[in-house]
């Protein structure tokens, strides 16, 4: 099929004005040829100044991320036929939330920074065993999920945080720190879930799903994220407003059944921060005025008692993940 | 037409003319909703990230009623829908814990059947697969042509689409845009109208939220909109009732975009009274919106 | 004096490389790394089923080595077997101890599959990313130990001063700038050479460069005839298919449904070495039982729960790529250019014959896989000798007061890259040159050979060459110029496939891999030994060098 590459092409070496620009290139292609296949093409028989990285052509090395019709995708996995318009035209960008270097090719030093930044490594206490550690099997399969990040940058690329902030550790970041929150070999457990829970740590993601969706290989970085917040919270790790908004959501609910606007802001600041509350006041009289005021007095379900007994059912116990014995010492 | 209605806490709190103006609009479009009032908060992705299986079971326990009035569940909430029909999603791959979760519902008599699922739509997909376009577009009484509506989603309508049912439904990221052309206003695009509004993290770190908020209004404000339509009012409490605030990081000068929720946009094509549809109990005037009906 | 200089250098951060770095390091050696992609972009990603061990204590190192002698059809040598197999077991754990993330059996201990050419499962694995997974925790340590990594950078000519390798002239990808690193000891990581076939299941950058630049530095290559064809690739792309599915008790069935391997190998069935599935495949396809050219793959007996859980990866692949659901269906494989048993001629240690030369994994030749390699020794090879030749490297650095070369080495290179550029374009393209040749070395030099062919092929690569030396290049910029590289990279390519078709020419028997309808028994007597190929210009200067035998005498081998 006749396929029409619209590159978004950026040259340092030319002058400014010039430097960036759309360009478009025809190919033919078979139907089952991936956007990649079509690079290549491009690139090997009509203009070889194109650059573009590319190693595995099968989703395992992760050289190809770039933006297809405005999504982070890895080229090699996106077929032609998927992502062409009418008139075969795709629109291939480079990966957002990174510097470009040239055409396709971006700067991932900022991401590799943040993957540095969790301290990527697994930190066991005390020598090792003689033979290998003892682990349940399902704690190692569970970790198979997030060990199947190639480190591409998609999620980077669309993450909605990092877009208006460029410190945020971002969605692949967080994902490899939970590989080690949630390896019952790491002890470190503890001193890691506090340095996330810093400023422009987990707290700070939207939950908006991007990364989850354009993940090409199924890594649901921000579901790893989320179970970062719920091990940093069981450990009682509660002096950040992320933390406290978490709890007195669930305290709410618990009590009503449903949510207390009225009061969630205040219990997120610190029911004893007054200073913190004061930055919901401007807000408050508009909202008075517009009608929109939340009841001070919050409307109880009538099966509250049924609520509650959810929660006492199913709120798990406070604590650090699973270690096995004779492990870290908690 | 008849649904199980879950409104939402936010609809019930701080958006109370969503409330209202969905009571008055269903009516209208001739569905009817039977409010499960005992209904419980969804945890709007909040409770999940506290526990998820805590989460699950009070989902569970709103399905289950829905599931004892054999209806269908409607919902006026992006974030509801995606907490709802992640918890479907789960429950189904997951009958030791539906089995667990049932034990809790049997107390007050209930219980969900997990292997059958739930029908859990929100308005916007009500209006397009139920009810379908043309009936609307039939009904139209007050064609808004002038009128410059952008749309905007809200994060758990559109993602993930493998939770959604897009296999099944691939459009359902276009049907906001489809909804305002066929009560003939004039759709506007932008590029944050499926991205994030913000609001998740507004308590948490308050600068990045209100940024958010900002570029999409600026961008919208760009593009020419008069206002912007959501069916999820956790997005409008960013949009509308924080504009004030997000002004300071926004693009553009004079930034000024009414939020409408989407009943309120089908009730004023309907020809119903604004006030009705409580379209003045916004933070950001609509009066930009009522003078070009 | 070089800008920059180390006691260690590495080229090429896969996991010999990486294992290397670390090992040097471990020693206090200033250790530098250099490679052209990012460290987790090298093509260890791509080894899927696992890696091989005698960790149980049922099994026993001896019989590890013994299957490996057996699969490399008694060329491998038996001292370096013995070495690979008996620290197979420590190496294992050791990266267990790093963090990868092995499959447990419900003990909680390590779990193995069964893997081709051998007599018990001893096969470690990680679902079938398991050199991704290796990958990523030999980078996590990286991280850790703070090694300096030239990445992106391109290494285009090692430096030979008083006969011994003293670093390299590279590019900056990043600002085409050319640098002298010096360096007391140079340990080559470079993988293998796929890309001289077309298709392999190799990645683009597996263009055989550190090969070619040991070549041209003096250091002999040896078993460059040995080229492993993998039973179960994609039609196509060339995409890889873990033998790690047949591990797990997948079928090849020809077209009428029958699983054909019960007529070629009746002990071993899919599980016989992969010259042996290798070659029945193709025997099925081209006696007319194929089915268009294929043979099928069929999984779908170990049922949906164990594909999730143990072959994701290839599920995913066989949806992206052929689309075929393997839970659903059977899925069309083909033998296809896999891996090169051959490479640079290395010592136990890594140590080559040019002094301060060193070289580990695919790149190098120890040899331990001889003519056949067994599947999952591969991974075994990259950090067994990956460490071996990082702390002799060291060592030698250490020991030895070595001058730097100066800078003027870098001249040298940015001339010939100027004479490059100033060529003027001939309509002739780097790419057609390389799919020529990817296409003829599949064509001529593949699973069954002969000896007519062989010459055609050879002929045919030196008349490439003359293409390639004349052809210009059309990108002239400083900064990420992928079409220069390519056009390096070409080079290196030309000289592997050299050595291929000379080696393959050469040895006038059938044994592993190489497979001459001409010749089609082994012979002991004749041809059990090493074919070197030694560079000159007129070619590669042909040697032989005796096997190793330690404990087990050459017999007949049945599977």
């Amino acid at each position: 099929m006749e396929v029409r590459l619209k590159v978004k092409r950026y040259d340092p070496e030319a002058p400014p004005e010039q430097a960036t620009r759309y360009q478009e290139y025809t190919v033919d292609m078979p139907e089952n040829a991936t956007v990649l296949d079509s690079l290549i093409e491009v690139r090997e028989y009509h203009d070889g100044s194109l650059a573009l990285r590319c190693s595995c052509r099968s989703a395992i090395c992760g050289s190809c991320n770039c933006r297809i019709n405005g999504r982070a995708r890895l080229a090699c996995k996106t077929q032609i036929s998927s992502v062409a318009g009418e008139n075969g035209e795709i629109v291939v960008e480079p990966a957002g939330n990174m510097p470009v270097i040239k055409d396709l090719v971006v700067d991932m030093a900022p991401f590799w920074s943040k993957v540095r930044a969790v301290k990527p490594w697994l930190q066991p206490e005390g020598p090792p065993p003689e033979r290998e550690y003892l682990v349940p099997a399902e704690s190692m399969t569970a970790l198979a999920e997030v060990m199947n990040c190639i480190m591409c940058g998609a999620c980077v690329s669309d993450c909605t945080s990092l877009e208006v902030d460029k410190s945020f550790l971002g969605p692949a970041a967080l994902a490899k720190a939970y590989r080690f929150v949630g390896d019952p070999r790491d002890d470190a457990t503890l001193a890691r879930l506090r340095e996330l829970s810093e400023p422009s740590g987990m707290w700070d993601c939207t939950r908006c799903n991007m990364c989850v969706q354009v993940c090409p290989k199924d890594v649901k970085p921000m579901e790893q994220i989320l179970k970062l917040r719920s091990e940093a919270v069981h450990a009682g790790i509660k002096d950040n407003n992320g933390s406290r908004h978490t709890l007195a959501f669930v305290e709410l609910v618990d009590a009503n059944g449903r949510l207390d606007e009225f009061r969630l802001p205040v219990y997120t600041e610190g029911k004893f921060n007054f200073i913190g509350q004061l930055s919901y006041l401007p807000s408050a009289p508009r909202m008075l005025r517009a009608g929109k005021m939340p009841p001070v007095f919050p409307h109880k379900i009538s099966g509250i008692r049924h609520v509650k007994r959810i929660f006492k059912r199913f709120e798990k116990k406070p604590g650090l993940p699973f270690r096995p014995a004779g492990k870290g010492g908690h | 037409m008849r649904y199980a209605f879950w409104p939402g806490c936010v609809s019930k709190g701080a958006c109370p003319e969503l409330y209202q103006s969905m009571v008055r609009v269903a009516p209208a479009l001739g569905i009817d909703l039977v409010e499960l009032y005992d209904g419980n908060c969804t945890g709007a992705g909040v409770i999940s990230e506290h526990d998820l299986d805590t989460a699950d079971a009070l989902n569970a326990r709103n399905f289950a009623m829905a599931q004892r009035l054999d209806l269908p569940l409607i919902n006026i909430c992006s974030t509801c829908q995606g907490v709802q029909s992640y918890t479907i999603q789960r429950l189904k791959k997951r009958p030791d814990l539906a089995a667990k979760i049932n034990e809790v519902l049997a107390e007050e008599g209930l219980q969900y059947h997990a292997d059958r699922g739930l029908e859990v739509k929100n308005f916007l997909w009500v209006l397009v697969e139920d009810f379908g376009l043309d009936k609307l577009r039939s009904m139209v009484k007050r064609p808004l042509a002038g009128l410059k509506v952008g749309p905007f989603y809200g994060c758990y309508i559109l993602r993930p689409e493998s939770v959604l049912g897009f296999d099944e439904h691939p459009d359902r990221d276009r049907y906001l845009e489809m909804v305002i052309e066929a009560v003939g206003a004039t759709l506007v695009t932008y590029e944050g109208q499926d991205k994030c509004c913000g609001f998740p993290i507004l308590t948490i770190n308050k600068k990045n939220s209100l940024t958010m908020a900002a570029n999409h209004l600026s961008e919208a404000q760009r593009e020419g909109a008069d206002c912007l339509v959501t069916p999820c009012p956790l997005c409008h409490l960013n949009l509308d009732a924080q504009q004030p605030d997000a002004v300071k990081y926004a693009t553009v000068d004079g930034l000024q975009v009414p939020i409408l929720h989407l009943p309120q946009l089908i009730g004023l094509a309907l020809g119903m009274d604004p006030k009705e549809l409580r379209v003045d109990r916004h933070v950001v005037s609509t009066k930009k919106v009522l003078s070009k009906l | 004096m070089a800008v920059y200089q180390h006691d260690v250098l590495v080229i090429g951060a896969g996991l010999a490389g990486m294992r290397a770095g670390l090992a040097a390091q471990e020693t206090g050696a200033d250790v530098a790394i250099i490679t052209k992609v990012h460290p987790v972009r090298s093509h260890s990603n791509a080894a899927q089923g696992g890696i091989n061990a005698a960790v149980d204590p049922s099994d026993s190192w001896e019989d590890h080595a013994f299957d490996t002698v057996k699969g490399s059809d008694y060329l491998g040598d038996q001292d370096a077997i013995e070495v690979l197999c008996s620290e197979a077991g420590n190496e294992v754990i050791a990266m267990e101890h790093m963090g990868v993330i092995f499959h447990r059996d419900e003990t909680g201990h390590l779990g193995s599959r069964r893997f081709g050419g051998q007599q018990r499962a001893r096969t470690y694995f990680v679902g079938d990313i398991t050199g991704q997974a290796m990958l990523h925790v030999l980078y996590e340590q990286l991280v850790k130990n703070g090694l300096r990594v030239y990445e992106e950078w391109f290494v285009i000519e090692l430096i030979v001063e008083e006969g011994m390798c003293k670093g390299c002239v590279a590019m900056d990808i990043r600002t085409g700038q050319v640098h002298v690193i010096g360096a007391k000891a140079v340990v080559i990581a470079t993988g293998g050479a796929g890309r001289v076939y077309e298709p392999s299941t190799n990645a683009l950058i597996c263009t055989g460069d550190g090969i070619s630049l040991a070549y041209r530095a003096g250091a002999p290559c040896i078993d460059m005839e040995m080229v492993q064809f993998h039973p179960t690739t994609l039609k196509g792309s060339g995409v890889l298919i873990t033998e790690g599915a047949r591990g797990e008790g997948a079928y090849l069935l020809n077209a009428a449904g029958e699983r054909f391997m019960e007529k070629y190998a009746p002990n071993m069935m899919e599980l016989a070495s992969r010259d042996v599935v290798s070659r029945a495949e193709q025997t099925e396809i081209n006696e007319g039982r194929g089915v268009d050219g294929c043979v099928l793959l069929d999984m779908r007996h170990l049922g949906e729960d164990l594909i999730r859980e143990r072959l994701w990866q290839i599920r995913e692949i066989g949806i992206d790529f052929a689309g075929v659901d393997i839970v659903k269906e059977p899925i069309p494989v083909l033998p296809g250019m896999h891996y090169i048993m051959g490479g640079i001629k290395t010592d136990v240690w890594g140590r080559t014959p040019l002094p301060g030369l060193y070289a580990a994994g695919e790149a190098a030749c120890v040899s331990v896989h001889g003519a056949n390699r067994l599947g999952a020794n591969s991974l075994l090879d990259t950090i067994v000798f990956g460490r071996r030749s990082g702390m002799d490297a060291a060592e030698r650095a250490a020991s030895e007061e070595i001058r730097m070369p100066d800078e003027r080495y870098a001249d040298k290179v940015k001339k010939q890259i100027r004479a490059v550029l100033d060529r003027p374009l001939n309509g002739d393209r780097t790419a057609k040159v390389r799919l020529d040749l990817g296409r003829l070395m599949n064509e001529k030099v593949q699973v069954f050979r002969k000896e007519d062919e062989l010459k055609d092929a050879l002929a045919a690569v030196r008349a490439l060459r003359q293409r390639y030396e004349t052809l210009g290049i059309e990108s002239k910029g400083k900064v990420f110029n992928t079409d220069l590289l390519f056009y390096i990279e070409l080079g290196f390519m030309l000289d592997c496939a050299e050595m291929t078709c000379v080696s393959a020419i050469e040895r006038k028997e059938s044994r592993g891999a190489h497979y001459r309808l001409d010749y089609p028994q082994r012979d002991d007597a004749n041809w059990l030994h090493h074919i070197s190929c030694s560079y000159s210009p007129q070619g590669p200067q042909l040697g032989k060098i005796p096997v190793t035998i330690t404990r087990w005498e050459p017999q007949e081998r049945k599977y």
